[in-house]
């Protein structure tokens, strides 16, 4: 009887209505950002008012008020400088140590891993005294040189984790074929087996930019005027004058998420591993 | 086939010539890690022995005094501080209900969003529900300042319109430390479910197809196909997550800066605090130190989970 009624099930009446959930969930989580975004683009004397205004003709005004304070842009710009700065060095510096233990093993392999994840667990809180007064004692402070260093530190754990993780995926049949074709180490490791752990470099690259793009403790604290990035400048810029200035708040914070949501969506395959601080990966 | 393998090496290994090979791989395993182990030592070695010097000193910025050595007096301050163990216990508390929350919601919409793997827009989507884990602490906590606002805030604004009275949850005694759960469960949930979609993603798919040609009721399913490839992920999404609610600060020091009174004081408020506050810079340390084995031990468990997830792999 059963071969009579086999039918491929046809479930698109429950699956509309799931994709409908699915996406209510999204919008509400996205919810309150959707909300900062349109106050920045409310007119001015519509923002600051109760009851809130939910109808409105859009407006730049907000934004270009808000990028011409003094250093506002300067924010950014130190943004850029110490982040893209930093985990360049710290991909560098991260690929060779990953090639070392992935190939050579050397004893204490594991424990460097264990080590290097631990720092990544302590609150932040914990380690800014000792930072501090390194940084007055050797002229670090507002420097880039310190914060290059520090975010460079920053960022190697999870680049060392992810680029071993990708590095033992590539056989090390690579490396004894190009030895026994008399290659240099340096040309196996830059023009052999580089290009195949890509998809690792790009995963810690992006991540890494974004997990020094959005520090704020350590900016804070070991930064001053010449090196603070934006979200000091976002906590400081708030209550400039006493009370918070939040269409200054909505406005650098639209100009910070938009772009946060193009890299989300661009590179939402290795989100993953980025979260995971290149400990899993797996498909979403 | 793998012992012939294993002599051949050890037999070329006799060798004099690859003797020298080996001296020279030593050599440059170390070479290579020699820049990473630079910045290791100079920016988290050389801080961490320095904090665990300072905790054993008096050592207070604003006082005149020099630092003085006290041997272990800061812990036992730290052990008998009851302001200290109430930051610790709320921690706790935060830390179970948030992370409680974020993974039963985490793994309804994760399972939501696995059953529609084909629906239209669902990159989209998923990046609208994955954005408030990426925004800084800093900008989302003042945004839901703007938002619960007494006077100004959208959602007080609804509150009224329903007849209730406007409420300033982040200044209430009773809801302040609510609050915080809730926006940390709103920025966080989204991991879970990241977490959850990458578990259900680690079964084979061909195990799924069995148990549905096999008519598996549902309850089976989760046991004997699902949980036993999924749960490792899970358990280790559920690790990162606790690790990162015991970090908490930028969140509780933005909104509500650790009030009303102490009820949304977690234990890294506190310490920040300590540091930049009232400048107790060996009495903070010696909290650090505390802190630092906590890390320590969690990442111990968190290596023994990844590491039982490749043994049953392999």
């Amino acid at each position: 009887m059963s071969d009579v009624t086999f039918k491929p099930k046809r479930k698109s009446g429950p699956i509309k209505f799931a994709t409908i959930g699915a996406w209510l969930i999204s919008l509400l989580f996205f919810l309150p950002i959707a909300w900062i975004v349109s106050t920045a683009l409310k007119p001015k004397g519509s923002i600051v008012v109760s009851p809130p205004v939910f109808f409105f003709r859009p407006t730049f005004d907000n934004i270009i008020e808000a990028l011409s304070f003094d250093n506002t842009l300067d924010y950014f710009t130190h943004s850029v400088i110490y982040s893209f700065g930093s985990v360049s060095l710290a991909i560098l510096v991260s690929y060779l140590a990953a090639y070392s233990f992935s190939r050579f093993k050397p004893a204490g392999t594991d424990f460097l891993m264990f080590l290097l994840l631990s720092t990544r667990f302590v609150p932040a809180a914990a380690f800014v005294i000792p930072y501090f007064q390194l940084f007055n004692l050797l002229r670090l402070k507002d420097t880039y040189i310190g914060l290059i260093a520090f975010y460079t530190m920053f960022a190697i754990p999870f680049s060392v984790w992810i680029l071993k993780g990708f590095l033992d995926g590539v056989s090390q049949r690579f490396d004894e074929t190009g030895l026994v074709y008399g290659a240099s180490r340096f040309h196996i490791m830059f023009k052999v087996i580089l290009p195949q752990v890509k998809p690792g470099l790009v995963a810690a690259f992006v991540f890494n930019i974004l997990f020094v793009w959005n520090e704020f403790l350590y900016n804070f604290q070991l930064g001053g005027a010449k090196t603070y990035g934006i979200p000091v400048g976002l906590f400081t810029g708030s209550t400039k004058g006493g009370g918070i200035d939040w269409a200054y708040v909505a406005s650098i914070g639209t100009l910070y998420v938009l772009p946060l949501v193009v890299v989300i969506y661009v590179f939402q395959k290795y989100l993953l591993v980025g979260l995971t601080f290149g400990t899993v990966r797996g498909e979403v | 086939m793998a012992k012939s393998v294993e002599t051949l090496e050890q037999s070329i290994k006799d060798v004099p010539k690859a003797k020298k090979l080996e001296s020279k791989k030593t050599w440059l395993s170390w070479g290579l890690l020699a820049p990473v182990l630079f910045f290791f030592i100079l920016m988290s070695v050389l801080p961490t022995v320095w904090m665990f010097g300072l905790a054993f000193y008096d050592y207070t910025l604003t006082s005149a005094q020099n630092p003085r050595f006290v041997g272990f007096d800061n812990f036992r301050d730290f052990l008998a501080n009851r302001a200290l163990a109430g930051a610790v216990s709320r921690t706790l508390i935060f830390v179970l209900s948030a992370v409680i929350l974020q993974t039963i919601l985490g793994i309804l919409i994760g399972v939501l969003f696995w059953k529609n793997d084909k629906m239209p827009g669902r990159r989209l989507a998923l990046t609208l529900l994955f954005t408030p884990m990426v925004v800084t602490p800093i900008a989302t906590s003042l945004f839901w300042k703007f938002i619960l606002d007494p006077t100004l805030g959208v959602l007080n604004f609804f509150v009224s319109t329903f007849g209730f009275d406007r409420i300033d949850t982040l200044s209430s005694t009773t809801l302040a430390f609510p609050t915080l759960v809730f926006v940390d469960t709103w920025m966080w949930t989204p991991f879970m479910t990241l977490m959850t979609l990458a578990a259900l993603g680690s079964v084979p798919k061909a195990e799924l197809e069995a148990a549905r040609v096999d008519r598996l009721p549902l309850t089976r399913l989760i046991r004997t196909v699902i949980w036993p490839h999924a749960k490792f992920i899970l358990g280790l999404g559920l690790l990162l997550r606790i690790i990162d609610a015991f970090k908490t600060m930028d969140l509780a020091y933005v909104m509500t800066g650790g009030g009303p009174g102490d009820r949304t004081e977690l234990i890294a408020v506190s310490l920040y605090r300590f540091a930049f506050k009232s400048f107790k810079l060996g009495y903070s340390s010696a909290v650090s130190v505390f802190l630092l084995f906590v890390a320590i031990a969690l990442t111990a468990i968190y290596l023994y989970v990844l590491n039982a997830r490749k043994k049953a792999e392999e």
